[in-house]
């Protein structure tokens, strides 16, 4: 176990999931854009509308700077976030998956030379040419997510790599080709409503017209191939988390994701029919939009993966819940019930291995630090917290408390406790302090 | 619990898909490409806010160009910063999750501090126009001192990382913990300088290369490229001594147990910087003829650096029984050959719009390619699409053979 980051009222997880949220924003648009661009691109060449070009410039641009800085930099925030708020979590994926992420890497060195060099040499080079690298950009754009795809459904959905160990066994798992599909198809609707936000800021009508066109006629067509992809999505999910999902996705999000798709839909076919009366502001309300629905289902998918950070081995507290026999690693529980949680990881002050009357509430604070504090902040508000919970629960009595943790193993998106007897007498002694 | 116990039991059981030695390797070699382009981004960063304020006719001209080069550089910067940072995770990880932890803050504040830093080197480039006065210039200024602050985070966060017997030390008060993750808890002014000094050595050399490369453009003022060669190259110079100062330094601040001054790779690495520096002064002559030769030693210098600091590391951790060759392997054939067979086809493939960019870039109006260069871009693109056959084919494959 590693030091734990405690984060007043948020938690670490939250602040993971903050900037995962706004990555979304400048990733989705880095993998997607290059098609309309190419395709625009190839128009204005076809039919001798350089007009048309003035969209290319500013759409590139917008990629330049707000993908590849903003996109970029949030990218290796997330995998930072993640290194200090579940270590334990991205080093599994790491050491399974650091040649799926070497190889994303290779992409990426053709994705970001391929954005400066289609944008500097953009009337600067035959126009073929110009066309070519397009076109080796947006295809190595796609891959990038033809690859991460595999290791974000992995962390839901192993498929057989509990069994076998094997990367592409947990690479192409139960949910991996819906889920591709599904991103995919909201790739063009994200990358579409970028567009139509840029070319409101076209000097040319003509040139505006077809360009919002176009780009809603791709939006509409991929959020209903979307549809389509959730509906297998959701049919290929484990039972697990079909079950979770109406257990413990809030309505909220649920709504979030319907209610962003019909708005969506309605504002690309009223885009299709009045082109020139979508302006700057609403184009980036709808950009929000978008966003509430995309932050809804990645909510959603991350919350049906509880207990675990990666499904059937690592649960969110980092401890290891199940053996990975073909990889030779054993799961950690049974140990750590019998030599004790305080015991097993190193960063704990000497003065709380062993337990005693004087010291048992701040031994019960630890472990709660180490075993819960990653979806339950320790103050009074923020991340469910846990002073709150046992208020609701009326706790006032430490054996009570006690059976509550004896019992968490059978909640389905609960850890189970994981420490001996004293250990778990001290965190519910902890707990039922809290309740003052 | 002893520190080498506490580190072996931080490490992940999940062992490694191949020889740790080829991870070495791989993190060594993308690290100096890394600090190359950091290098080239604090160093231009620097000189077009210089540049602007000094405002002459020399200066005034360089410092667009120079603003308008530092995007593309901390792109790239960032860019090879994720392998190492990858690799360094499957060799060193119990050292590089606990010292990111213990100042997880500062860890997460790196990212925004970069994402200003790099953002205001857009505004100052993009907005940018001659005459726009001190107020402007500080734009250029403050990104190069935030991408200087990024460094000195990225710094304490290798530096806390050697530190192991230290962790506990800053992680607990009394018996409670302090896990707010705020504070910077090591840092080390030689080894902090060697890493920044050579930023304005490396500076000096992409000076001359720029002239090099623009030297036939017949639309560029010869005395203007004269003049950024020659400034070029007496930078490099100066700053290559300094560093070779700084590196005595450093090397004098070492634990002596280590005796690193025998080291090989550390022999290795000292001789070719001194080398290179009585290239460089040579080179001053006539910095044109010297570009590219200066430019290519310099970097296997930093290569043959970064592989001696990772021997320093080695030494560093070896203290508490810690080795990377001790890795658990779990050999995974299959994803090995999926990265080697991307990367070449990568290579492949990238090499395509760099010579575009490097061929246009030499012409003055339009770059018309030839057939041959066609073939090229669709061959590239052909490897992609094979690429996308191939993996899908398997795929589809696994699939079929586990849910069907």
């Amino acid at each position: 176990m590693y030091p734990i980051w405690e984060v007043p009222h948020l938690s670490a997880g939250i602040v993971l999931a903050l900037i995962a949220t706004f990555h979304i924003l400048p990733s989705h648009l880095s993998v997607g854009a290059m098609w309309i661009n190419v395709y625009i691109e190839t128009k204005a060449y076809r039919e001798s509308r350089p007009d048309l070009l003035e969209f290319v410039k500013k759409y590139t641009l917008l990629l330049l700077v707000f993908a590849y800085v903003f996109g970029s930099l949030s990218g290796v925030g997330i995998w930072y976030a993640a290194t200090v708020a579940n270590p334990r979590g991205i080093s599994g994926l790491i050491h399974n998956y650091v040649w799926g992420w070497a190889t994303e890497w290779v992409f990426f060195i053709v994705e970001v030379t391929g954005i400066f060099i289609y944008y500097y040499t953009l009337g600067k080079v035959d126009r073929r040419t110009h066309l070519k690298i397009g076109w080796i950009f947006a295809v190595t754009s796609w891959i990038t997510m033809v690859i991460i795809t595999g290791i974000l459904s992995f962390m839901l959905s192993p498929g057989k790599w509990p069994e076998t160990g094997g990367f592409f066994d947990g690479f192409f798992n139960q949910t991996y080709w819906p889920q591709l599909f599904l991103r995919t198809a909201v790739m063009f609707a994200i990358s579409a409503t970028y567009a139509v936000a840029v070319a409101t800021r076209l000097k040319n009508d003509e040139a505006k017209r077809l360009v919002i066109r176009t780009a809603s006629q791709w939006g509409f067509a991929g959020l209903l191939i979307a549809s389509g992809a959730l509906f297998w999505y959701l049919k290929a999910l484990p039972e697990a988390s079909i079950g979770l999902m109406g257990m413990i996705v809030p309505q909220g999000l649920k709504n979030g994701i319907f209610a962003a798709w019909g708005a969506m839909l309605a504002y690309f076919l009223f885009a299709r029919l009045k082109p020139l009366s979508i302006k700057l502001v609403p184009a980036i309300a709808a950009i929000m939009v978008l966003f509430i629905g995309i932050w809804s289902t990645e909510r959603t998918r991350e919350m049906i993966r509880k207990p675990y950070v990666i499904s059937s081995y690592l649960y969110s507290n980092q401890v290891i819940g199940k053996d990975i026999a073909p990889k030779g690693v054993k799961a950690e529980i049974a140990r750590i019930n019998k030599e004790g949680i305080l015991r097993v990881s190193p960063f704990v002050p000497d003065g709380l291995r062993e337990i005693t009357d004087g010291n048992r509430l701040q031994a019960g604070r630890m472990i709660a630090l180490i075993e819960c504090s990653a979806c339950h902040v320790l103050d009074k508000t923020g991340l469910r917290p846990l002073p709150q919970m046992v208020k609701k629960l009326n706790l006032t009595d430490a054996a009570v408390a006690g059976n509550i943790l004896t019992a968490l193993g059978g909640f389905p998106y609960m850890p189970p406790f994981a420490g001996t007897e004293a250990e778990k007498a001290a965190l519910a002694a902890f707990l039922v302090s809290l309740n003052k | 619990m002893d520190t080498g116990t506490m580190v072996k039991t931080l490490q992940d059981p999940m062992g490694i898909p191949f020889y740790p030695i080829l991870f070495q390797f791989l993190m060594v070699l993308t690290f100096a490409v890394h600090i190359l382009f950091v290098n080239f981004t604090l160093g231009l960063s620097f000189l077009a806010a210089y540049g602007s304020a000094r405002g002459n006719e020399h200066w005034g001209g360089l410092s667009r160009s120079l603003a308008k080069a530092t995007t593309p550089n901390a792109s790239l910067a960032i860019l090879f910063g994720i392998a190492p940072l990858l690799f360094v995770q499957v060799v060193y990880d119990p050292f590089w999750y606990a010292s990111n932890v213990l100042s997880a803050a500062w860890a997460l504040g790196f990212i925004a501090i970069l994402m200003l830093g790099y953002g205001l080197t857009y505004v100052y480039y993009l907005k940018g126009r001659p005459g726009r006065g001190a107020g402007f210039g500080a734009i250029g200024l403050l990104s190069f001192a935030l991408f200087l602050l990024a460094g000195v985070i990225m710094h304490v966060l290798g530096y806390q990382l050697l530190l192991p017997e230290k962790w506990l030390h800053w992680y607990i008060e009394g018996n409670s913990v302090n896990a707010s993750g705020t504070s910077l808890h090591a840092f080390q002014l030689p080894r902090f300088l060697h890493f920044v000094v050579p930023s304005f050595a490396m500076t000096g050399l992409f000076l001359m290369l720029y002239a090099w490369y623009f030297k036939d453009r017949a639309d560029r003022d010869r005395e203007q490229l004269a003049w950024v060669a020659g400034t070029g190259a007496g930078m490099a110079f100066l700053f290559t001594a300094l560093q070779a100062l700084v590196g005595v330094w450093w090397l004098f601040s070492l634990p002596p147990e280590f005796r690193f001054f025998r080291d090989p790779f550390f022999l290795v690495a000292a001789g070719m910087g001194v080398s290179l520096l009585f290239y460089l002064y040579r080179a001053r002559k006539d910095p044109f003829r010297y570009a590219v030769p200066s430019s290519i030693w310099a970097f296997l210098t930093i290569f043959a650096m970064s592989y001696s600091r990772e021997a320093l590391r080695m030494k560093y951790v070896g203290r508490f029984g810690y080795s990377i060759f001790d890795h658990k392997l779990n050999l995974d054939l299959g994803s090995t050959a999926l990265f080697f067979c991307t990367f070449i086809a990568g290579m492949f493939i990238v090499s395509y719009p760099v010579y575009v960019a490097y061929a246009s870039g030499r012409t003055a109006g339009q770059y018309t390619a030839s057939p041959a260069m066609h073939r090229w871009g669709s061959a590239g693109l052909a490897l992609l699409l094979l690429w996308i056959a191939v993996v899908a084919g398997l795929g589809i494959v696994i699939s079929v053979k586990n849910y069907l």
